[in-house]
């Protein structure tokens, strides 16, 4: 049995898609380019669920060469597949179907919406997150990356590399290209000059 | 602003209570002004990452080309060169996100998007400085 999920993105593309789940594994399909991204039951090892902009965020992790095939593995082969688009009532029916079909608990990842700016940055995996008060609040793909300076002893600055023009969607996302944090904690700050 | 007259105190406030609070229009994966919330929702790599207009500093725009870059300043400690540093913060110690830069290809928006949180700084600046004169 299938089960299909429609309105469906998969990545940050813009493209909409449907995603199906049954035994066998999952597979997402573009409505307009028509390619599938399939992930086999087999290389399923884990799945999240996050709040995202376009509402819920699937999150599957792949299992690396070793796990599937026997075969080391180097960590950049480590992999996960996102699908964006979830109504927040999808949350069972899906939580149903991994444990039904894959065995595995969809866990949800909290994320904040406290619109603070300072946080504590954490290296997970390829992604830089900053989180405020334990929660989410973004994660940083590091393949993005482009360039990376430091200022001072308490400046450090990302920049991003923007993905040329594929097509020109009429209504484009707004494309991040640089980040700085200030990062006090490197330096000994003065103490007591304002006492 | 964050400013407190007297002496280190620290205002706490925050954008939504929830992640059901994020408006609607997070879904663009654009910046939106959420006026209600004083808040500005940014896209970061999927995410729709709210900034409470008490955190912002400034604006600024430049246009480069066929592009129009929009910078937003946050306030963090450190920035008053030569000042007495009496912004109080919540955690000092912390790592702040001090600017996020984007881009586009229509000017026009962005060029409204920064009158908008422009506007809704004054506004907020404006209310903070006659509550303070009531309290007075």
């Amino acid at each position: 049995m299938t089960t299909q999920f429609d309105g469906i993105y998969h990545g940050t593309s813009s493209e909409v898609g449907k995603l199906r789940i049954a035994a066998s594994g999952m597979a997402w399909r573009g409505e307009e380019a028509g390619e599938v991204t399939a992930i086999p039951s087999a290389n399923i090892k884990w799945a999240q669920w996050i709040r995202v902009a376009r509402n819920y965020q699937l999150r599957v992790g792949h299992k690396d060469q070793k796990e599937q095939n026997g075969k080391d593995t180097k960590p950049k082969d480590l992999k996960r597949d996102v699908f964006d688009g979830f109504a927040r009532e999808d949350h069972d029916k899906l939580a149903h179907l991994l444990k039904q079909h894959f065995s595995i608990v969809l866990e949800s990842k909290e994320v904040s919406v406290k619109g603070w700016n300072w946080g504590v940055t954490d290296f997970q995996g390829q992604e830089l997150a900053f989180l405020v008060s334990n929660k989410t609040a973004f994660e940083l793909p590091l393949t993005t990356v482009a360039n990376s300076n430091i200022a001072g002893r308490t400046e450090v600055s990302l920049e991003f590399a923007v993905p040329a023009d594929k097509k020109q969607s009429r209504h484009p996302p707004d494309e991040l290209t640089e980040i700085r944090f200030y990062v006090p904690g490197t330096h000994t700050k003065e103490r007591g000059s304002e006492a | 602003g964050l400013a407190g007259k007297e002496g280190k105190t620290w205002k706490r406030f925050q954008s939504y209570k929830g992640e059901a609070g994020l408006p609607r229009e997070v879904e663009a994966m654009r910046i939106f002004v959420d006026r209600k919330a004083q808040t500005i929702v940014l896209p970061i790599y999927g995410f729709a990452v709210p900034f409470h207009i008490n955190t912002i500093k400034n604006v600024s725009k430049n246009d480069e080309g066929e592009f129009t870059f929009l910078r937003v300043n946050f306030q963090t400690p450190g920035q008053l060169a030569g000042k007495k540093e009496d912004t109080p913060f919540e955690d000092p110690d912390a790592t702040f996100i001090r600017s996020i830069t984007y881009r586009s290809a229509d000017g026009h928006r962005f060029d409204h998007l920064s009158k908008q949180i422009t506007e809704l700084k004054k506004e907020v600046n404006k209310r903070e400085q006659q509550r303070k004169e009531m309290a007075d």
